[in-house]
């Protein structure tokens, strides 16, 4: 683990949850201090955000800001230094859970979206899809939701145009369909917010712009979306725009 | 579930594991026949042991046992012995019938003068003898060159009663290996050179030796013609190449271990009693289910009260030897212990060496695992980011492991099981030149490999041309090997006790290999797993 632990009192008001607030996902003055080598890099310095139920939220700044750190904070993927800040789901603090709940809040509650799409090469588009399905899940149990898991990730993949996909292995596949493979895989778990990664960065525009569509079409069925970007027309696709500049939200849009 | 999924995939989709299978394989069936073949030339050791002289044995030197008669008696009474049969045994010098004409080669040899029907009882004597008549079902399968195709079932009774039926002489019998007339054929068995001139059992030897039992006066050599009855085949080189058996009368007279007028040393005229004959021996069998160890323990007890009665009858001048003169009542094994001591140690040494054997396998599972953890940092990170356990991911790489191990060790005992099998085939062919077809089909396939390689250079990857070159001079080589090859004689029984290596597979070792294989790649799988289970999700999911 590259964070640092750090044992200063923190300055920053108690981690409780504002009363009366609907918001879905809260990140509440948090910070996150990288070590790189002998050196202390602070990446975010009392970051806040706050997101409403149903909402598409960009997350818009250059790269290094702290964005993507953010978004891993946010989908409980790193935490942020102790006592320094606290992440909300629903009003409740995540990073108080314990580990079993924490993969469980990865798994169900969060879905995650990478900008290198990050699928497994040695499993088909149909099982990369369906694998988020299998967590938890002993030998018994998979056989008897096997066929339900299964109708799922095909009907997910037959709705993002991947129907006759489903038995090629991502190396066989073009940046765009890898994309929305691993959006299929983000939804298979039918998660309440979808955490995406600058989800088009490595996609030409064209094929970027089917990609947001896809998160539009998913977002006006009611998916909560958090969408980092460096790209502000991308942005402008969101709801909202937060704009991070060296560790902190300077405006919101 | 995903583990499965996962592991499945990652073992059927690439060659790394199946290089580690085979690691694990290679290693396995390396110490399964090294200890197999150890642990059977310990068997055979001491197998030789007991058939060639029963459970126990009690022996003095030069002295000898006298009224060795009447302790076989009691001996034999024991319900923990099934029989006993006396011997002498000396040193001597046999003249062989051969170069030619007067000029006889000498051989040194061990000979055991013996009772053949009650040693055949103690020992495994009837299966030694060689020459006898083959059976219907025996002549069938048997070479055309082989002697014992004309031979009549009188031969062996000689064999059998140390006496040459034709010249009613008391005759004797050799080792295969004492004179040098024989010849052990590549298919089995053996033939008399000068193709079955120099059958042994035509021909008369003369066994000349020294007496040991010496009482006063110049030693003067004794020796006795004897036609030779038969051969035997113990399977113990160092037996085969030096024993020779006589009539135990014979014996005892060349060695004056005989009855013999006892007189005053201060008149050499008065007689003034007998000297009991002696056996140098006595060789005793345990009854089924009694161990040689308590056979030995009531030898010994019975001994000792022998002598105590023989020592307070006063018509005696000769008394039995108490145990503290040299006389020595052990087992086989102990008499055997030079031999067997010896080879226990080098199987035990093997099982040392060869455990580094098993330390390289979990090292070499610990550097693919290694090789394969790293490169799939990503994977991890993917699959920690859908909410996978830290312990789930590093199971992954323990089933992995326990997969590889499995398959390896199983593979292994597969490989170890076919060559521990076809050990003395595998041997006699490296012993031969080889054969024609053997190097051509070597050259064969180097040509062909050669015109991939050719093939291979006018596409643009530069691995199929590697591999094929590789492939060109490997088969290359071995076609060298092979047109070069003379027979060399690896396992030269002179130098290994027997002649023929041991082909079973020692069991017991076979399973504790199989458990230290799986053992070893599971913990070869453990410290990988363990930092597969560590892995920063962010840092491994920073790049693509």
């Amino acid at each position: 683990m590259s964070e640092t632990r750090r044992t200063t009192p923190t300055t920053t008001a108690p981690p409780t949850q504002p009363a009366g607030a609907d918001f879905i996902l809260r990140a509440h003055d948090v910070y996150k201090t990288y070590r790189m080598g002998r050196v202390d890099v602070p990446v975010l310095k009392g970051a806040s955000i706050d997101v409403k139920q149903g909402e598409w939220i960009a997350v818009l700044g250059a790269s290094g800001c702290g964005k993507s750190t953010l978004l891993h904070l946010l989908g409980d993927l790193d935490q942020s230094d102790p006592g320094k800040g606290e992440i909300f789901f629903e009003g409740e603090p995540i990073n108080r859970r314990t580990r079993s709940q924490r993969n469980l809040y990865r798994n169900r509650t969060v879905g995650f979206v990478f900008q290198f799409y990050h699928l497994l090469p040695e499993l088909n588009v149909l099982e990369n899809t369906f694998i988020p399905a299998l967590v938890g899940l002993t030998r018994f149990s998979y056989y008897a939701k096997r066929q339900e898991i299964h109708r799922r990730a095909e009907e997910l993949l037959q709705s993002f145009g991947l129907g006759d996909r489903l038995k090629h292995r991502p190396q066989e596949l073009s940046g765009g369909e890898r994309q929305r493979v691993a959006i299929a895989r983000a939804l298979m778990n039918q998660p309440r917010v979808l955490l995406a990664d600058e989800p088009t960065g490595n996609l030409d525009e064209n094929t970027g712009g089917e990609i947001l569509d896809l998160l539009a079409e998913q977002h006006r069925a009611g998916l909560t979306i958090v969408m980092v970007t460096h790209d502000r027309s991308i942005a402008g696709r969101a709801d909202r725009i937060v704009e991070l500049s060296q560790g902190r939200v300077v405006t919101i849009d | 579930m995903y583990h499965v999924v996962l592991t499945n995939r990652y073992l059927t989709s690439r060659v790394i594991p199946l290089i580690a299978v085979g690691a694990v394989a290679l290693c396995a069936a390396l110490v399964m026949i090294v200890v197999s073949v150890m642990s059977g030339f310990l068997d055979m050791v001491r197998d030789s042991g007991r058939t060639l002289m029963g459970d126990v044995v009690i022996e003095l030197a030069v002295e000898g046992i006298p009224y060795y008669e009447d302790l076989i008696k009691r001996i034999e009474a024991l319900d923990e012995s099934e029989a006993a049969s006396p011997l002498v045994d000396s040193f001597g010098m046999l003249q062989m019938p051969y170069p030619q004409g007067d000029n006889k080669q000498s051989e040194y040899v061990q000979f055991w003068g013996i009772e053949p029907e009650s040693f055949a009882r103690v020992t495994g004597y009837a299966d030694t003898l060689y020459w006898r008549e083959l059976d219907d079902q025996e002549r069938r399968t048997a070479p055309q060159w082989d002697l014992r195709r004309q031979l009549t079932p009188q031969v062996l009774k000689d064999g059998l009663t140390l006496h040459d039926s034709r010249s009613d002489r008391p005759g004797i019998v050799l080792g295969m290996h004492v004179s040098k007339a024989n010849e052990r054929m590549p298919e089995g068995g053996y033939h008399p050179m000068g193709d079955g001139y120099w059958w042994m059992p035509a021909f008369d030897v003369t066994l000349v030796t020294i007496p040991t039992r010496t009482i006063g006066g110049q030693v003067e050599p004794e020796s006795f013609i004897f036609p030779v009855v038969n051969e035997f085949v113990s399977g113990v080189f160092q037996i085969d190449d030096v024993r020779v058996k006589i009539p135990l009368e014979v014996g005892q007279r060349m060695l004056h271990l005989d009855e013999a007028e006892l007189v005053d040393p201060d008149d050499p005229f008065t007689v003034i009693g007998t000297d009991p004959a002696r056996v140098s021996k006595i060789l005793i069998r345990a009854a089924d289910g009694v161990s040689p160890n308590q056979l030995r323990d009531r030898v010994i007890r019975l001994y000792d009260e022998w002598v105590m009665e023989y020592a307070e009858r006063d018509d005696l001048i000769v008394t039995p030897p108490t145990r503290e003169f040299g006389l020595s009542i052990r087992t086989w094994e102990q008499v055997q212990a030079r031999f067997i001591g010896p080879v226990e140690k080098e199987r035990d040494l093997m099982r040392i060496l060869f455990s580094i054997v098993y330390v390289v396998c979990a090292a070499l599972v610990l550097t693919i695992f290694w090789a394969i953890v790293h490169e799939k940092t990503r994977d991890i990170g993917i699959l920690r980011s859908v909410g996978c356990s830290r312990i789930g991911i590093s199971l992954i790489f323990l089933r992995y492991g326990l997969v590889i191990g499995v398959l390896g060790s199983v593979l292994g005992l597969i490989l170890a099981f076919i060559i521990v099998r076809n050990v003395n085939t595998i041997h006699d062919a490296i012993g031969r030149d080889a054969p024609v077809w053997s190097w051509v089909t070597a050259f064969g396939f180097a040509a062909v490999s050669l015109m991939m390689t050719i093939l291979a250079t006018r596409r643009e990857h530069m691995l199929p041309v590697v591999l094929w070159s590789l492939g060109t001079i490997a088969m290359f080589g071995l076609g060298i090997i092979l047109l070069f090859h003379r027979g060399t004689l690896v396992w030269d029984p002179t130098v290994y006790y027997f002649d023929a290596i041991p082909n079973t597979l020692d069991v017991p070792n076979a399973i504790v290999t199989i458990i230290g294989a799986i053992l070893f790649s599971v913990l070869g799988a453990f410290i990988p797993a363990a930092k597969a289970a560590d892995t920063d999700p962010v840092e491994a999911l920073r790049y693509e």
